[in-house]
């Protein structure tokens, strides 16, 4: 691995210069998942100062072909982009496919492969209807266990909430977080989304309410799950060289990118691997190991104190709470105190998810984690709107996770000069 | 008072009984449209219902004897590792620690909850069952656990920790469902 400093000295970097967004809703009958895409792009395309004869590649983040009604969307996508002639691939990797379409996007552009590539997240989740109960949610969620193993563990009734809870209960009894402090995270997320006007659900909300919603998924209720949600989401990434030639005048540049997969069958995370130095099933080992790559290529010694703000995934309340601790935000097991402390509120010390995260602005599933990047690149610009936080070292962090018990995890840092 | 979810739950229910999730699927759709065909948008934007089916013949290729054993003898088998001596439940041809070959070994009945959760809310398959709990059990001899359905018996949860017993259905046909675990009193 490249260092930043490294990078930094010879030139070789590679930049956000440009972000487009949807309105992240619950359904979106108006338009079809290219329109979206298409939406985003030239959102961002605009936002850039380039044009779509600028563009060498596309990476499409989308995760899941049942939601699309469709196998290889991206190509589609791609037509309706008007981007034929030009290389384009897709990044499949659940809930963190849009952290993964990142990272492809920047090996692009670091590789010299591409001077400029465009990530667009993208996902049209709620098409999915579940004609006996007449609502979206069941088959929503049904599209989705099929990503749980079809022959061990699908046929037992399990969803992605289920996956996800199974790893918090861990953590409530290894370390005794309560649904208390989860569910300031969820009132903290809703609450933050207020600020956002691309949201699905800005919410004021109270920890009773959140503890007082239904039941989904012990120790997950109503409020602690994220919602699915239609949208897309894209990104402009530059080569240093190219943001010298087209004078871009604000670029933020990729500092660390750090990714790992753990074992999927959550059940076997337990003898004394190679990933046995992060824990067990209570403690997202994956997340540890991608930011221990993301600082180590960043420079990062200290966490806590440089970071002016992260995007972390709540896809469930929970897990934000877990994420705290592998990012190297609090000691281990001290998730829970990290917010009872008032440390990631918006007037705290690392304001996390200012967007809202997935519980306030939505989970576009495979725009998810583009739109996590992008929120941090527009808050290093100064150009959050009401929601902007104070940027003090410049540096940002951006966390996307996803698959059968978090299975998947890639953080992204940010930084300007 | 019965909410309209609880409504189209127990007339679904009651269908599922003589005729696959499929056909009860079609069958419901068609008279909603014909109930109630502004369900559908057609005038500003053009809706119209789908589905995607497919069927499938599979192999449980080296991991087959798993679900022979399973089927045949209601016994479990996870897989020991020649090499480093982990087992591997569920089991493994080769081992993923150190690749090296794997034999068959049979595990104890008796297990471990890692962790678990209850479900109070799943898909139209399942919705019947709620609430239900899966969980990550270990054999008492194995050094991984695997997902498996944990019968509540009126509890509200399983917590990690508990001791399970594995319960096999009479009516076994070679899939992970042919048994499940109960709490040891």
């Amino acid at each position: 691995m490249k260092s930043y400093k490294q990078l930094k000295s010879e030139r070789k970097r590679v930049a956000v210069v440009g972000t487009g967004q949807t309105k992240f809703e619950a359904r979106t009958p108006q338009k079809t998942y290219y329109e979206l895409a298409l939406e985003a792009a030239m959102k961002a395309m605009n936002d850039a100062g380039v044009t779509p004869e600028n563009i060498e590649s596309v990476v499409y983040g989308i995760y899941n072909d049942l939601f699309e009604r469709q196998i290889m969307p991206d190509t589609y996508v791609h037509d309706y982009l008007g981007m034929y002639g030009k290389a384009g691939i897709r990044i499949t990797t659940g809930g963190a496919t849009g952290g993964y379409a990142f990272r492809s996007g920047y090996s692009e552009v670091a590789s010299g492969l591409s001077d400029v590539t465009m990530v667009i997240g993208v996902e049209k989740a709620q098409d999915c209807y579940d004609w006996a109960q007449g609502k979206t949610t069941p088959e929503v969620i049904k599209s989705i266990a099929y990503s749980a193993d079809m022959t061990w563990e699908f046929p037992l009734g399990t969803s992605a909430a289920s996956s996800y809870a199974i790893l918090a209960s861990a953590h409530m009894d290894k370390y005794g977080t309560t649904e208390e402090e989860a569910a300031m995270v969820s009132v903290k997320n809703h609450g933050n989304a207020m600020n956002n006007p691309f949201a699905q659900s800005p919410m004021k909300i109270t920890v009773d309410d959140v503890l007082q919603s239904r039941m989904i998924s012990y120790p997950f209720k109503m409020l602690d799950c994220s919602l699915y949600t239609e949208g897309a989401y894209a990104l402009i990434l530059m080569s240093e060289e190219k943001t010298r030639e087209m004078e871009v005048n604000n670029p933020v540049w990729v500092m660390g990118i750090g990714s790992s997969n753990d074992k999927s069958f959550t059940g076997s995370r337990t003898v004394n691997d190679r990933m046995g130095r992060y824990g067990d099933i209570a403690d997202l080992r994956n997340h540890y190991e991608s930011a221990a790559q993301a600082y180590r290529m960043s420079g990062i010694q200290d966490p806590r104190k440089v970071i002016d703000l992260a995007e972390l995934h709540d896809a469930f309340s929970f897990t934000e709470i877990q994420a705290y601790e592998a990012m190297g935000f609090c000691e281990r097991g001290k998730g829970g105190k990290f917010i009872r402390d008032g440390v990631p509120m918006m007037d705290g010390d690392l304001p996390v998810s200012p967007s809202g995260g997935l519980l306030g602005a939505g989970h576009a599933v495979g725009a998810t984690g583009v739109m996590q990047i992008g929120e941090v690149v527009n808050q290093l610009r100064n150009n959050a709107g009401k929601r902007q936080v104070e940027i003090r070292n410049g540096i940002g962090l951006a966390h996307s996770i996803g698959g059968p018990g978090s299975s998947y995890c890639s953080v992204s840092v940010l930084g300007v000069d | 008072m019965k909410t309209s979810t609880e409504k189209a739950r127990e007339t679904a229910r009651k269908e599922l009984k003589s005729a696959p999730l499929e056909s009860v699927i079609d069958g419901i759709i068609s008279e909603k449209l014909n109930l109630d065909p502004s369900v559908l948008e057609h005038e500003k934007y053009f809706e119209i219902p789908d589905k995607m089916v497919m069927f499938y013949k599979y192999s449980y290729g080296e991991q087959s004897r798993f679900f022979s054993e399973l089927m045949n003898h209601a016994e479990l088998y996870g897989s020991k590792c020649k090499k480093c001596g982990i087992v591997h439940f569920p089991p493994r041809a080769i081992c993923s620690e150190c690749y090296g070959e794997t034999q068959w070994k049979k595990v104890s009945n008796v297990g471990t909850v890692l962790s678990s959760t209850t479900s109070w809310y799943a898909t139209s398959e399942f919705f019947d069952k709620v609430p239900y709990a899966v969980g990550y059990v270990k054999p008492i001899d194995a050094e991984t656990g695997m997902l498996q359905r944990i019968d509540l018996r009126g509890r509200e949860k399983v917590d990690p920790g508990a001791k399970v017993i594995a319960r096999f259905k009479e009516d076994r046909k070679g899939v992970v469902s042919d048994f499940w675990y109960e709490v040891v009193e």
